[in-house]
């Protein structure tokens, strides 16, 4: 939202501060202000000159020109405006003036040497009329009519949402007049309205979507374009000048954040003005002459033949303001937020009336507006005269909510003493009203324009407050609380566990997005209709929510392939898991690859260690492997009996060089995590070992041998290792030879030789009872 | 007659002595002379033969000789044992200067470790560490928190919605709500975590970015307390003391509300083009807790007061290491992230 510094010095008396000063305490006590910048700085410099000879030159449309500057005496400029003749008065730029951001100098045109120029509007930044130089009065030299150099303020769209009354200059003047001690003038003079019987009626069909709809006819109007102070300030704040009575209703909006739509009187049919809901099926066509389609969601004003206006957002174009328009209606009405909100934003149409509207306007607000037009109307408009009184629909005007504030409370909420005169004080310049309810505790009454819904508890008068005192008056201050330690985070604590793992065994932590695509999922064996699906998506590859985190972590690999040899990656993420009903489940997952595009690095059993850094005691199961994974490098991860996870290579098809993947689920392996752990004492009486090397069948898993020599070796069994493997001649084609060192031992004795020799025989003759051979 | 022979035999056995080659040589000429079936063994059967007198001379003798030769023998096996080990330590140089064998230590994400800082900052002050799900109801991100319906506050958060009505959190805040319904007052909480917001990704817009969300919840809170906790955050995040700036911001679920801007690092400032020429860049939205929140979350207002914060993580990260891109934190990029 755009600010005129001149705008609000003109609202105000007694300001005395720079237009960046006034920025910075905006900020700090208002809302914020994202920019300070000069406007129309080269008016100061630009006067009125009348042209006294024009002489065409070379075969264009320049020609060369005398002016009488008055300030600058005679010069000579080349001008190329279709309108520029003798005898006319215009704006002259002399040289060295900066407009938008380019210096007008000396310039040598068509051999004629240029001493600055003459402008259009465009040019000044005073309209957007660049048809033409400017068309003025007066005498030559004189600055232009009420076009000073001014100052924009920008303050933060989102930082008054909450205030309907800072989308007017005159909401903003209050609060720069409750900061810098200013005095604030009232621009509205109500005794202007007239009074007696109003010519149009106003029916409400329903006053909770329209509380108060006010309207005020006039006739013997002139439709012509406005003067230039008043095309200039709000060319300046944003906002296009277009005729007298538009640009009235525009600057009406600009300074008292009233909306207001001007009606042509002779084109509206029927005895009244309807605001009702629309009827399904209606059209408008707009302003902007687009048409609009209606139904009973949109409120709209009608006459007998159908909607004029979409209610609080645009007006229809067919009995709008044109030249020939003589008698108006001017419409300033307070219509319901929220359904003024939705309509704007299902017909994508965003007005600067709809922008204040959603906002919850003042409804004492309408006819202070109608007064305001009316006074500006008589200035820019001359001839124009009221056709009767005010015409005034509505439910009676809500009363003032007022609020029980005790000083003490607020003093504590703020952390610092404010003296009950200094409340009083600030609240009243920012328009409450306050009065002592008792010892201690104020009486305060909101203003109309605050009350909508942005002040209604004693919470909101905390910060208006403490704005005004300011919080950097506000000392910091540790808060005197029980010490306890807090309630412990063991998810947390174990992510972290897990993350510092893996980085100190090489992997580097990515981050991915929640977001997945349908290709994406089926690559996976995943069904795009087992996912949570978004709504409103950024793009087609972001439709799902991720189920695996396994896409994109496929992604990454075959990103990072481009500049490394080998590398190893890991995610904490969370997969999103469709539920019948209700949230979705969310489970942790911890996914870890190993990349290596020789296919040198042992990425599986890398990966297998990291798996028992993570789980002691961890095991892997093949058994079946799914369609992205290696068939015969696959299998599932588990722990204390438990599935953690899966452990593969990806099929060698999906990519060059290999990688291996590791999957576990941190909700699964948090469970498991023991706490118990107990002391055993350490034997007293020396354990012996011997090695057995077990021939078996090529693809036999080395688990499998393991456990049945564990079992036959029970109950002496201390250990049992893993030494190596070995295949080739001595062993027939298809075999291979297992060793392992066993220890064995007794809890009460030390074991002789001839025991150690009968547990080994066990052994051997129990794997050969099984058809496993031995090599001895 | 046995004089001699010792004598020659000691000449011999010292020439065989030094004439070694090597350690096996110098252990047979050892196992010759000294062994227990050696020459002097030999001699030493001999000397009972004599008569007593002679004996003693002989024998004196005989044991002269053996100390020599034991003597040398040693001296020389110790020459080849440091040949030996000198030998070895020469074969044994290695070139230090070579790398490690891999694989070398990975790399915490930027925010992963930002965040840990914070979450130990705060759990050192008392605050627990809280989760709450990505997928969110609209409920918790909402309505709970005082944005009703149409409240033109839902507009300034682009929502991710899903086709089940639920959506994608655009902010942290409703780990609060969860946070109240699950510990009764007093609470003191943190929440990192992702946040989604449906926008245009460019260098300084993500749609996924992520949040620190903090809440206190006592019998005493006011806007002293938590002006002094976001300083300390502020300070403890930047190591250093870094001027900071209160200013009203409008939040619904806080009342009041502000934006905490801390002074820009990069200028000091003094105005540059990363804080839009202001010196000051916005990180934290703040305020006291409103009093529909609480009330909402089954907390009477009028006995509890509260602060909350939301925390710009990914802004801060990005300040912290001037990453100047934040398309990177989320790209998966090995040669952005082996940097941290």
């Amino acid at each position: 939202m755009k600010f005129s510094f001149n705008w609000i010095r003109q609202l105000t008396e007694n300001l005395h501060v720079s237009p960046q000063d006034l920025g910075r305490l905006i900020t700090t006590k208002t809302a914020e202000c994202e920019g300070v910048d000069a406007y129309g700085e080269h008016l100061a410099h630009v006067c009125v000159a009348r042209v006294l000879a024009v002489e065409p030159i070379g075969s264009g449309r320049n020609k060369k020109v005398l002016v009488e500057t008055g300030r600058y005496g005679l010069k000579t400029v080349v001008c190329g405006a279709p309108n520029c003749r003798p005898g006319m008065v215009s704006a002259y730029v002399p040289p060295g003036t900066r407009l938008d951001g380019r210096e007008i100098g000396v310039a040598v045109i068509d051999g004629v040497a240029s001493e600055g120029m003459l402008a259009s509007g465009a040019e000044l930044g005073i309209n957007r009329d660049a048809s033409g130089i400017l068309e003025l009065d007066g005498e030559p030299g004189a600055p232009l009519p009420g076009c000073e150099p001014d100052h924009v303020l920008e303050i933060d769209n989102k930082a008054i949402t909450h205030r309907p009354d800072l989308w007017g200059h005159h909401g903003l003047a209050r609060e720069v007049a409750a900061i810098t001690g200013a005095a604030l003038r009232e621009p509205v003079r109500l005794d202007l309205l007239p009074e007696g019987a109003a010519p149009v009626r106003v029916e409400i069909e329903d006053l909770e979507l329209c509380p108060r709809y006010s309207a005020l006819a006039l006739e013997n109007v002139t439709v012509g374009p406005s003067p230039l102070w008043l095309q200039y300030r709000l060319q300046a704040v944003g906002l296009n000048p277009i005729n007298n009575v538009v640009d009235v209703t525009n600057y009406v909006m600009a300074e008292l954040a009233q909306p207001m739509h001007a009606f042509d009187w002779d084109l509206l049919r029927g005895p009244a003005i309807c605001v009702r809901p629309a009827r399904d099926g209606e059209r408008l066509l707009a302003l902007n002459e687009q048409e609009y389609r209606l139904d009973q969601r949109d409120l709209v004003i009608a006459d007998a033949r159908g909607p004029i206006a979409l209610a609080g957002v645009i007006g229809g174009l067919d009995t709008g303001i044109h030249e020939g328009t003589r008698r108006i209606v001017l419409e300033s009405a307070c219509f319901q937020a929220s359904s003024i909100r939705k309509t704007s934003s299902r017909h994508k149409l965003r007005t600067d009336a709809s922008m204040r509207f959603e906002k919850a306007q003042d409804p004492v607000n309408t006819v202070r507006g109608l007064a305001r037009a009316l006074e500006l109307l008589r200035q820019v408009c001359p001839g124009i005269r009221v056709a009767g009184g005010v015409a005034d629909a509505g439910r009676p005007l809500p009363v003032p909510p007022s609020i029980l504030l005790p000083v003490e409370w607020l003093c504590r909420k703020l952390g610092r003493a404010v003296e009950p005169a200094e409340v009083t004080r600030i609240l009243k310049r920012l328009g409450f009203g306050v009065e002592e309810a008792e010892p201690g505790a104020l009486r305060v009454t909101v203003p109309s324009w605050r009350a909508t819904r942005d002040v209604s508890i004693k919470d909101d008068l905390v910060e208006e407050v403490g704005r005004m005192i300011g919080y950097d008056a506000i000392a910091p201050q540790a808060p005197a609380v029980v010490v306890a330690p807090p309630p412990p985070s063991p998810e947390r604590l174990f992510h972290r566990a897990v993350r510092r793992t893996m980085v100190e065994l090489g992997f580097t932590e990515v981050y991915n997005y929640s977001f997945v695509g349908e290709e994406q999922a089926r690559r996976f064996g995943m069904d795009p209709a087992d996912h949570v699906r978004v709504a409103n998506p950024i793009g087609t590859d972001r439709t799902l929510l991720r189920r695996s985190l396994l896409p994109e972590i496929f992604e990454n690999i075959l990103e990072n392939s481009k500049h490394y040899e080998h590398f190893r990656i890991f995610e904490i993420g969370r997969e999103i898991h469709k539920q019948p009903a209700g949230l979705p489940r969310e489970i942790p997952h911890m996914m870890a690859a190993i990349y290596s595009r020789q296919g040198v690095e042992d990425g599986l059993m890398e990966l297998k260690r990291a798996a028992e850094h993570l789980m002691e005691g961890c095991e892997l199961c093949p058994g079946f492997s799914r369609s992205y994974e290696h068939p015969a490098r696959a299998g599932s991860v588990v722990w204390r009996g438990t599935v953690v996870g899966r452990l593969f290579e990806l099929h060698p098809s999906l990519l060059e060089g290999r990688a291996a993947v590791l999957d576990l689920d941190l909700q699964v392996m948090l469970a498991l995590q023991e706490d118990g752990k107990r002391y055993r004492p350490i034997r007293r009486f020396p354990a012996s070992a011997f090695d057995l090397s077990v021939i078996a069948d090529r693809r036999e898993l080395a688990a499998n041998l393991s456990r049945q020599l564990a079992d036959l070796a029970a109950p002496e069994l201390e250990a049992i290792t893993y030494l190596r493997q070995y295949s080739g001649p001595p062993l027939p084609e298809g075999k291979k030879s297992v060793s392992f060192r066993l220890t064995v031992a007794a809890p009460d004795r030390t074991l002789s030789s001839e025991e150690v020799g009968a547990i080994r025989a066990r052994i051997i003759e129990g794997m050969r009872a099984r058809g496993y051979d031995f090599r001895l | 007659m046995l004089e001699a022979t010792l004598e020659d035999l000691q000449a011999r056995a010292l020439e065989r002595i030094r004439g070694a080659r090597s350690m096996e040589e110098l252990e047979a000429a050892r196992v010759e002379a000294l062994g227990r079936k050696g020459a002097l063994g030999h001699i030493s059967k001999e000397l009972g033969k004599l008569p007593p007198e002679e004996r003693a001379r002989v024998g004196r003798l005989l044991n002269a000789v053996k100390q020599c030769l034991e003597e040398s023998f040693e001296a020389r096996r110790k020459e080849f044992e440091e040949e030996a080990l000198r030998r070895r330590l020469e074969a044994e140089w290695l070139d230090l200067t070579l790398p490690a064998p891999e694989p070398k230590r990975g790399h915490f994400h930027p925010v992963t470790q930002v965040q840990a800082e914070i979450e130990d900052l705060f759990t050192s002050l008392g605050f627990t560490v809280l989760d709450g799900p990505e997928v969110e109801t609209e409920y918790h991100n909402f309505d709970a928190l005082n944005i009703p319906p149409d409240h033109p506050a839902r507009d300034v958060q682009d929502t991710f919605w899903l086709t089940d009505g639920n959506l994608l959190r655009t902010h942290t805040s409703p780990v609060q709500i969860r946070g109240m319904e699950r510990f009764k007052p007093p609470l003191r909480m943190i929440a990192p975590g992702r946040v989604f917001r449906n926008e245009e990704v460019d260098a300084s817009h993500e749609h996924t970015f992520y949040q620190v969300e903090g809440m206190m919840v006592d019998r005493e809170v006011s806007v002293a307390h938590l002006i002094y906790f976001m300083k300390l955050m502020v300070n403890a995040i930047f190591r250093r003391e870094v001027a900071v700036r209160l200013r009203p911001g409008y939040f619904p679920f806080v009342e009041p509300g502000f934006e905490l801007d801390m002074q820009c690092l990069l200028c000091e400032g003094a105005g540059c083009p990363a804080c839009k020429h202001s010196g000051w860049v916005e990180m934290i939205g703040c305020g006291l807790v409103h009093p529909n929140v609480l009330r909402m979350s089954g907390i009477d207002p009028e006995e509890w007061m509260g602060f909350a914060f939301g925390l710009g993580l990914t802004r801060l990260v990005m300040m912290r290491f001037g990453i100047d891109d934040i398309r990177y934190l989320q790209s998966g990029d090995l040669r952005f992230l082996h940097q941290f």
